[in-house]
């Protein structure tokens, strides 16, 4: 039997962006913490793409019942009340800790923490800075994260949990070369963010290929909800290569109007009330709906425009979609932008309790990996008050653990050693692989969906998950894990938008009939496992 | 959809000793971007390529690469056929993947204060330009002081400078910055043209972390002599033979032939003292073109040595009395032929006047023809021409019309920033560096356009150093020679 390299800590994070740095940072006021990263530590996920900003009451007119409320509405009220209630509860604390720690949010001319309104909310509470919070939070954490005892494991890939009996004792990992080892940890927190990139057209960086869903799935824990797929309302659609990039809410919350073919605002429509700042699923449908009404543009989509806003104001608030847009030829000050929805955020992931205990012992989850906080539709802002408020909850849960012995199972380790050894005898390019389940998914998983179309995306999602996945070499047999990865996430999403017999949230069946709203709905979570799946019903009163 | 070719450097680790190139055809989308070209490469030519990527929209400085010898982001920039793509110019692990983890190492955390600090929004403001930062490495693996000290490099001063602005810092930035190296940087600006997010380090870090050294008093010894120096005697130089100045007996010097046009003369310490003659040469070729130079007599130092090493307190007064100099003869247009001069009253002066360098303002007005020399040259481009006026055609131009040129890459001699007076041994070695691209170009002369490049060049390499003027002037003189002898000039 070869030997494999053994690490041993007391908390294992895996994940570095906005959730999986706030974790690490506060386990490791407990105890030896490991922050495995499959790309540079700080760079890969969403956090540091993310744009609009970070949600939290921090004014005498806000209150956490208000933002509670918006939460839970937007939300379809499928979200966890106790989990929404620590979220509104905590970000303004979690805000507190990124100012103490120097992050350079936009200030009022009062010298307070500057908020603009954003969608679904009754009162504009998204502290930001600029159009570039994400950075902003990932700058700030990785100061504090570089400055701990921390150790960190760059261009690291988690590729299987490592089970000691029914509880989760670590990680096996993969280096930059391929290499193989074993990160043994008391408590193993997974922050991998989402899996959007499971999808043809997505915001997400190279790392949203759903890693933390699939590795929990494989090692027996629960999810929840895991066909809520947001897809924002505005992502680019021009150059081909770049579409789907995140065309923040932000330009909206500044005053950004859409208009179709025919210049009309036709979010009149949809939702007269709030407009251009109704919920992202109700905008992504409705865009979606005008394109497919023939009022689209020839790239699929719909205009955005912020050229009535003063040109100071587009270069203070939003430099980034200035200096993006202006890369690919367009000036936002003069020109509207085209744009068209894209799949974003995964609403649905591990099923954790208010602790961000998942439902195998010593496994941990935070962030968008998590199922229960944002129901069936996220409101923007709200992501990055999740990484902070449950990345904290988590790493301090997980660094309150008391040690104990792991055994590493021989015969896991041996299984991994044959799935890498596979993927160098393997046939079948992974790229080819990827781009297949992509499209199928875009296709037949999309915004609208049906039951005859997502069996059909299910079995090609699992005929792809079994291919033979060809590896050029050991440094190139984590490209083929991660493509698994993709393949089981899709595969969840699959089964959870076929056991969701009704239109919530983001979730639409336009093969179902209701007669019901989400409050007199009989429906809860859609939970699957490898030894069980269902959709909770709503106890008779 | 369109079909691109791009040589991309190969660099196995187990296999070679060097990189290579490689050349692969794609076929791209209209409008894609190098790392789509990347990923086209690996998912349909060779999947060993390895690269960097992330977020793929320029807010994650993964996919930093060079271009064509340039850093940028492989995301951000357009993929076009025929393009060189190299890793940047850092330790290869493999292809285009280099070795970042001992950057991150010297970025400066910060350390909360005790109590709750709230800052103002004037202070977030001020940290506000400091901070987009993507840590993407491009500039730390363009700075020469880097290949030569220690010293931790330009996003680890911007880094400190950020924290110095921050009330809710407890650390002093200032002490850390000056033992890691803030007073190695020469000012060649090579890290703010490099960055993706366009960050003002030398102006907006470098020199006012050297303003507030210099408010604890933590100046260079050297340095404050020459503040002192510019204080009594209006100069950043001693006297030691007879001044251009003094050698120039008259403020009006006409044309000779027709008047073409009126420009004033900023001639600068370094031609005003130690390179007299060499200040002479430019008024020859001046007059030789037709124009009647002004050289008021109240002109000083531009303040350059003063700005760039932190010693700002009276910078103002000499603003104004170089601006009214000009201002009061009713001058519209000032030539110099320092590049550091014409950089420092381009950017750090708001004059009334126009300001050109001397070769954009020959190739404005066209010159007479010179007779070509039978030297081959190479051109050195000072960091002050190149990169801060942005000038590098127009020297060149003129060049070829007299000699051959051979390029060399342009890289910074070490003297700037007051390298060379308060670390004369990193300018040597930076001076030894530009020996070393002199040889390899087979020259016989270097040519320049900056008395520091000039200056500290000349005691790095066995070959002539001359102003670009002065090769111009003895063009004209080897026309007037043959002339003379009644010999057609070779053109």
């Amino acid at each position: 039997m070869r030997a494999v390299e053994v690490v041993d800590c007391h908390v294992l994070v895996i994940g570095s962006g906005g959730a999986g740095v706030r974790a690490a940072i506060e386990a490791s006021g407990y105890g030896d913490t490991i922050l495995i990263s499959k790309t540079i530590a700080g760079k890969g996920g969403c956090t540091p793409m993310a744009e609009g900003g970070l949600n939290a009451v921090l004014r005498e007119e806000d209150s956490c019942e208000i933002h509670f409320e918006d939460t839970m509405k937007g939300g379809a009220h499928l979200n966890d009340p106790e989990l929404v209630r620590i979220l509104v509860r905590d970000a303004p604390k979690r805000m507190d800790d990124l100012i103490r720690w120097g992050a350079v949010f936009d200030f009022t001319e009062k010298d307070e923490v500057a908020q603009r309104p954003f969608g679904g909310q009754r009162f504009p509470r998204t502290c930001y800075a600029g159009d570039r919070t994400g950075h902003e939070i990932m700058m700030t954490l990785m100061e504090q994260l570089r400055a701990s005892s921390v150790s960190i494991l760059q261009e690291t890939t988690a590729i299987e949990l490592l089970k000691d009996g029914n509880a989760i004792g670590g990680a096996i990992v993969l280096d930059r070369d391929g290499e193989m080892s074993v990160i043994k940890a008391d408590s193993t927190i997974i922050a991998t963010g989402g899996g959007s990139q499971i999808f043809d057209i997505t915001t997400n960086s190279s790392s949203g290929t759903g890693d933390g869903y699939a590795l929990g799935y494989r090692a027996g824990a629960d999810l929840i909800d895991m066909e809520m797929v947001q897809f924002h309302p505005t992502g680019a659609v021009f150059p081909y290569d770049a579409r789907g990039r995140l065309v923040t809410e932000a330009v909206r919350g500044e005053g950004g109007i859409l208009t179709n073919t025919l210049g009309e605002r036709f979010m009149k429509s949809y939702d007269p009330e709030r407009m251009e700042l109704s919920t992202r699923d109700v905008i992504a449908r409705a865009i979606a709906t005008e394109v497919l009404e023939g009022r689209g543009t020839d790239h699929n989509g719909v205009y955005l425009d912020v050229s009535h806003l003063p040109k100071e104001q587009i270069e203070n608030r939003l430099p980034l979609m200035l200096e993006q847009f202006l890369k690919y030829g367009i000036d936002i000050r003069k020109q509207p932008m085209e744009v068209a929805p894209t799949a974003h955020h995964i609403m649905g992931g591990l099923r954790i309790t208010p602790d961000c205990r998942t439902t195998l012992p010593g496994l941990f989850a935070c962030g968008e990996a998590t199922g229960g906080v944002h129901g069936g539709n996220r409101l923007g802002g709200n992501a990055l008050a999740d990484t902070q408020v449950f990345g904290k909850i988590a790493g301090a849960a997980a660094g309150n653990e008391p040690k104990r012995t792991i055994h590493i199972d021989e015969k896991l380790i041996e299984s991994q050693r044959r799935r890498l050894g596979g993927f160098l005898k393997g046939t079948v390019n992974p790229a080819d692989v990827s781009r297949q389940l992509k499209k199928a998914m875009w296709d037949g998983a999309g915004i609208f969906r049906n039951a005859a179309d997502l069996e059909k995306t299910l079995n090609t999602a699992n005929k792809l998950l079994f291919e033979k996945l060809h590896a050029d070499s050991q440094r190139m047999v984590s490209e083929c894990c991660t493509v698994q990865n993709m393949c089981t996430t899709a595969l969840l999403v699959c089964r959870g938008a076929i056991l969701r017999r009704e239109s919530r949230g983001a979730h639409v069946r336009i093969d179902v009939q209701q007669t019901w709203n989400s409050l007199t709905t009989p429906y809860r979570h859609t939970y699957l496992s490898r030894t069980r799946e269902g959709i909770e019903k709503v106890m008779p009163q | 959809m369109k079909d691109i070719t791009l040589r991309v450097a190969r660099f196995d680790p187990e296999k070679d000793t060097e990189p290579h190139i490689e050349s692969y055809t794609v076929r791209l989308h209209n409008g894609a971007r190098i790392l789509h070209a990347l990923h086209a490469i690996h998912d349909t030519i060779d999947p060993t390529l390895a690269y960097r990527y992330c977020c793929g929209s320029g807010q994650c400085g993964s996919c930093a690469i060079r271009i064509n010898g340039v850093p940028g982001l492989a995301c951000m920039e357009e993929a076009r056929t025929g393009i060189l793509v190299e890793p940047l110019r850092l330790p290869v692990v493999r292809d285009l993947v280099v070795d970042l983890g001992p950057f991150f190492k010297d970025l400066a955390s910060l350390v909360p204060k005790e109590g709750a600090v709230i800052p103002k929004k004037a202070e977030i403001e001020s940290i506000k330009p400091l901070r987009s930062c993507i840590e993407c490495m491009a500039c730390i693996s363009v700075c020469p002081a880097m290949d030569v000290t220690e010293f931790a490099g330009p996003t680890a001063m911007r880094q400190e400078m950020r924290l110095a602005l921050d009330p809710r810092d407890g650390n002093d930035r200032i002490r850390e910055s000056v033992g890691t190296g803030l007073f190695t940087c020469t000012s060649c600006q090579a890290c703010w043209k490099a960055c993706p997010k366009n960050i003002e380090i030398p102006g907006k870090a470098i020199e006012k972390l050297r303003a507030l050294a210099n408010r604890e008093g933590l100046t260079l010894p050297r340095h404050t002599e020459v503040a002192a120096l510019i204080r009594s005697t209006g100069r950043s130089v001693t006297r030691t033979e007879p001044t251009f100045m003094e050698l120039m007996d008259k403020t009006e010097i006409e044309p000779v032939g027709e008047l073409r046009a009126e420009v004033g003369f900023f001639v600068g310490c370094m031609y005003n003292m130690r390179l007299p003659k060499t200040a002479l040469d430019a008024i020859e070729v001046l007059r030789r073109n037709g124009f009647r130079v002004i050289i008021p007599r109240e002109q000083v130092c531009c303040g350059s040595p003063l700005i760039r090493t932190g010693q700002i307190e009276f910078i103002e007064l000499l603003k104004r009395r170089n601006i009214e100099a000009f201002k009061f003869r009713g001058i519209d247009t000032v030539v110099t032929m320092c590049a550091g001069c014409g950089s420092t009253l381009k950017n750090d002066y708001k004059t009334p006047f126009t300001v050109m360098d001397i070769s954009e303002l020959l190739l404005k007005y066209g010159i007479e023809q010179p007779a070509r020399l039978p030297v081959t040259a190479t051109y050195h481009d000072p960091c002050h021409l190149l990169r801060g006026q942005g000038i590098s055609e127009q020297p060149r131009t003129l060049i070829r019309q007299v000699v051959d040129l051979t390029e060399m890459p342009a890289w910074c001699c070490g003297s700037g920033g007051g390298v060379r007076s308060g670390i004369p041994e990193e300018a040597a070695a930076l001076g030894e560096k530009r020996r070393e691209e002199i040889q390899k170009t087979g020259a016989e002369v270097v040519i320049s356009s900056c008395p520091f490049c000039e200056f500290h060049i000349s005691e790095h390499t066995d070959k002539p150093v001359k102003n670009i003027t002065t090769i111009l002037a003895e063009g004209y003189r080897e026309k007037d020679r043959k002339k003379a002898l009644g010999e057609k000039p070779v053109s």
